[in-house]
């Protein structure tokens, strides 16, 4: 139970790549953090840092009052739980779990309550007199958290748990670690790769990208306004759609216009705009799927879109489709909405009009990618040029397609 | 019918093929027992003590043992070699594990130099540098009749370099596991007490097998480092000097004697150890 500071962290390997760049995070008592991102982006760096595995070259952190730059992993009063379990072979669950106690010196009465507790924590007593080699993934997962709870850590470290579960297991186990956070009230700070569990579990997330951190913030603030592309393709399936778009100043508002349909900026994000010194006239605008919505022919502001692929996915249809000449776009459908017949008759069509929900829209300036509404957003790293930029991405997909 | 032709004619010629490979096989087998039979049949040969043409004995007795035990220096040398053995399969198993866990697990500047270094220095025969280390221990008094300490020495000294197979076995350990002790609160020494060495079973025990087996055949380092003080000697240095012209026709089966009570100790401990050798070897190849 403590804070976690992480002062302008950085990790840079002998051979000069730098892992982590000036990572700055302070994580309250208590608090669920998720660190997220693509393989390579300096997640489990940061975590091992924290951990002690990983020497820091820059920077400071902070646990409770203490700064650990120097600190051996076992002086920091944190636990692990490792991707892979890292379960002693020869040991048996119980010895497995009791292991930190027994290096603690703690009598034996004490670390056999100790060790039955967080058992029935995990409901794992039935399995303590067994090795590891004879549990099954989630089992051996249980044990891995029961030998990490059962010395009551100031900071529970977390690296890809659920990786190597499969996904109905994964589900049950991310349930428990709900659970489990409310049962044991400490600091976590969780690593994956994985959106949906960074979205159900974390109090706040960091979305880290090439060793920066692009955004931190609650599951709904980086689902809302997302800080720049980066956060709006990564969190969210299916992804966020691009729009190039004009903008326009109107009276008091903003026209973001795109494919001849007229989007009424929202208020908010207009008065972003007009605190900026300068708009940038071309903008991408970025909508979800749902955020899309088939409009009867010849409605005002709709953009024309022919239809590629309808994907049923029983309570939602997700429709692909292209327009203004070649660019990819992703409605999702809520079926529930419609009655067979017309669904039937959606996925016939060959072509359909679309409009955009004014007031979920996000506009990015197009030079660094950065949301116009969202303060202090960090521009989208220049290794990352190729990632979501309005015009590339229906050139992408279609040479994926034309690859396969 | 005919794909049922063609299974059988390409099981004939796969047998054929297997006949050919267990026939070579067995030839190998016959030459390379052949001196060990042939040892073993001298051993107990009663009627002579001169080397002879033939294989099979004409008369069959314990005399050459009995002859070895009471009227030679033998056991001395038993004795002597068994004290080296058992020293350095303790002394050298530590260094070549230590030295194996710390290359796989610790990253330092020079590790890579090192490992190239001392693995090209492997390929020098060892006998390069018998003159030097003989004059380093002769100014230690480490030489003649106090050989056994001597090479006791020289055996453990250079055995960090032959880390290169218990790396590899460590290799294959996840280092999770040690993370997952250090953050369980363990010291580096008590990561590798507690947690691999539990596990490097095979590797220990081929380590130990290595270790105890060299001393009992080096001949070139214990002869000369023993020089001429016969109570220093070792088993190979010993038997040997009874094959020279002087002895060879009244010690020979005594030397056969004296071999095959030599092959006792390593052949016991190999019979008792094999499982584990194969998987330490091949344990050790995965990463190796």
């Amino acid at each position: 139970m403590a804070e976690v500071k992480l002062k302008n962290v950085k990790k840079q390997y002998e051979n000069g790549f730098v892992a982590v760049h000036d990572f700055n995070l302070e994580i309250k008592d208590k608090e669920f953090i998720v660190l997220v991102g693509p393989s390579g982006c300096g997640k489990s760096t940061t975590l091992r840092m924290i951990a002690g595995l990983e020497d820091i070259s820059g920077g400071e952190i902070s646990i409770g009052e203490n700064v650990v730059n120097d600190m051996e992993p076992k002086d920091r009063d944190i636990a692990m739980v490792f991707q892979n379990y890292a379960l002693y072979p020869h040991m048996s669950v119980y010895e497995n779990i009791a292991f930190g106690l027994r290096l603690r010196r703690l009598p034996n009465d004490e670390i056999h309550k100790k060790v039955c507790e967080a058992a029935e924590i995990l409901g794992i007593t039935e399995l303590l007199g067994r090795k590891p080699k004879q549990l099954s993934g989630g089992q051996r997962q249980r044990v891995a958290i029961g030998r990490a709870i059962v010395r009551v850590p100031k900071v529970f470290l977390m690296d890809e748990p659920l990786s190597n579960l499969d996904a109905k297991l994964r589900n049950q186990m991310r349930a428990e670690i709900i659970l489990l956070r409310k049962k044991i009230q400490t600091t976590f700070v969780y690593v994956t790769h994985d959106q949906t569990e960074a979205m159900t579990l974390g109090d706040r997330i960091v979305i880290m990208k090439d060793g920066f951190v692009m955004q931190v913030g609650t599951p709904q603030e980086l689902f809302n306004h997302p800080a720049n592309l980066f956060v709006a393709g990564f969190i969210g399936t299916p992804q966020m759609n691009f729009f190039d778009a004009k903008l326009t100043k109107e009276g008091n508002g903003y026209i973001a216009e795109v494919c001849g349909a007229k989007i009424e900026v929202p208020d908010y994000i207009c008065e972003k705009l007009d605190a900026r010194s300068s708009v940038p006239e071309k903008v991408i605008l970025g909508a979800r799927p749902e955020n899309l919505l088939i409009r009867p022919k010849g409605s005002q502001n709709t953009i024309k879109a022919r239809m590629k692929v309808t994907e049923m996915m029983g309570s939602e249809m997700h429709i692909h489709a292209d327009y203004g000449g070649d660019k990819d776009v992703i409605l999702r459908v809520q079926t529930a909405d419609m009655d067979e017949e017309a669904q039937v008759e959606l996925m016939a069509r060959s072509e359909f009009e679309f409009g955009i929900r004014q007031r979920t829209i996000n506009l990015f300036d197009p030079e660094d990618g950065r949301n116009l509404a969202v303060e202090n957003a960090v521009a989208v790293p220049k290794k990352a040029e190729n990632a979501p930029v309005a015009e590339d991405i229906g050139k992408k997909k279609k040479d994926k397609k034309t690859k396969k | 019918m005919s794909e049922n032709k063609k299974f059988r004619s390409k099981s004939g010629k796969e047998r054929f093929t297997r006949i050919l490979i267990y026939i070579f096989l067995s030839v190998l087998c016959i030459i390379w027992l052949i001196p060990f039979i042939y040892l073993v049949f001298q051993a107990f040969r009663g009627e002579s003590r001169s080397m002879v043409t033939y294989i099979i004995p004409k008369e069959w007795s314990f005399d050459n043992f009995i002859f070895l035990s009471t009227k030679t220096d033998f056991w001395h040398w038993y004795l002597n070699t068994l004290i080296i053995a058992l020293f350095n399969a303790v002394l050298q198993s530590v260094i070549v594990l230590c030295v194996a866990y710390a290359l796989s697990r610790m990253r330092f500047k020079g590790r890579k130099f090192l490992m190239n270094l001392m693995l090209v220095l492997g390929m020098f025969p060892g006998f390069l540098s018998m003159i030097a280390t003989y004059f380093i221990l002769k100014l230690f008094g480490l030489t003649s009749e106090n050989s056994v300490p001597g090479l006791i020495l020289i055996y453990a000294a250079s055995s960090g370099m032959g880390y290169y197979i218990a790396k590899g076995f460590f290799d294959t350990i996840p280092k999770s596991l040690d993370e997952a002790a250090r953050i369980d609160g363990a010291s580096r020494a008590r990561v590798f007490f507690r947690i691999i060495m539990p596990m490097a079973k095979p590797i220990i025990i081929y380590t130990i097998m290595m270790a105890f087996i060299a001393p009992w055949g080096d001949f070139m380092y214990a002869s000369l480092i023993t020089f001429g003080h016969e109570e220093a000697y070792n088993v190979a240095v010993g038997l040997y000097k009874w094959l020279d012209k002087e002895h060879i026709s009244n010690y020979f089966t005594i030397f056969c004697a004296g071999g095959l009570l030599v092959s006792v100790p390593i052949t016991a401990l190999f019979m008792a150890l094999q499982k584990y050798y194969v998987e330490g070897v091949t344990g050790g190849a995965v990463k190796g």
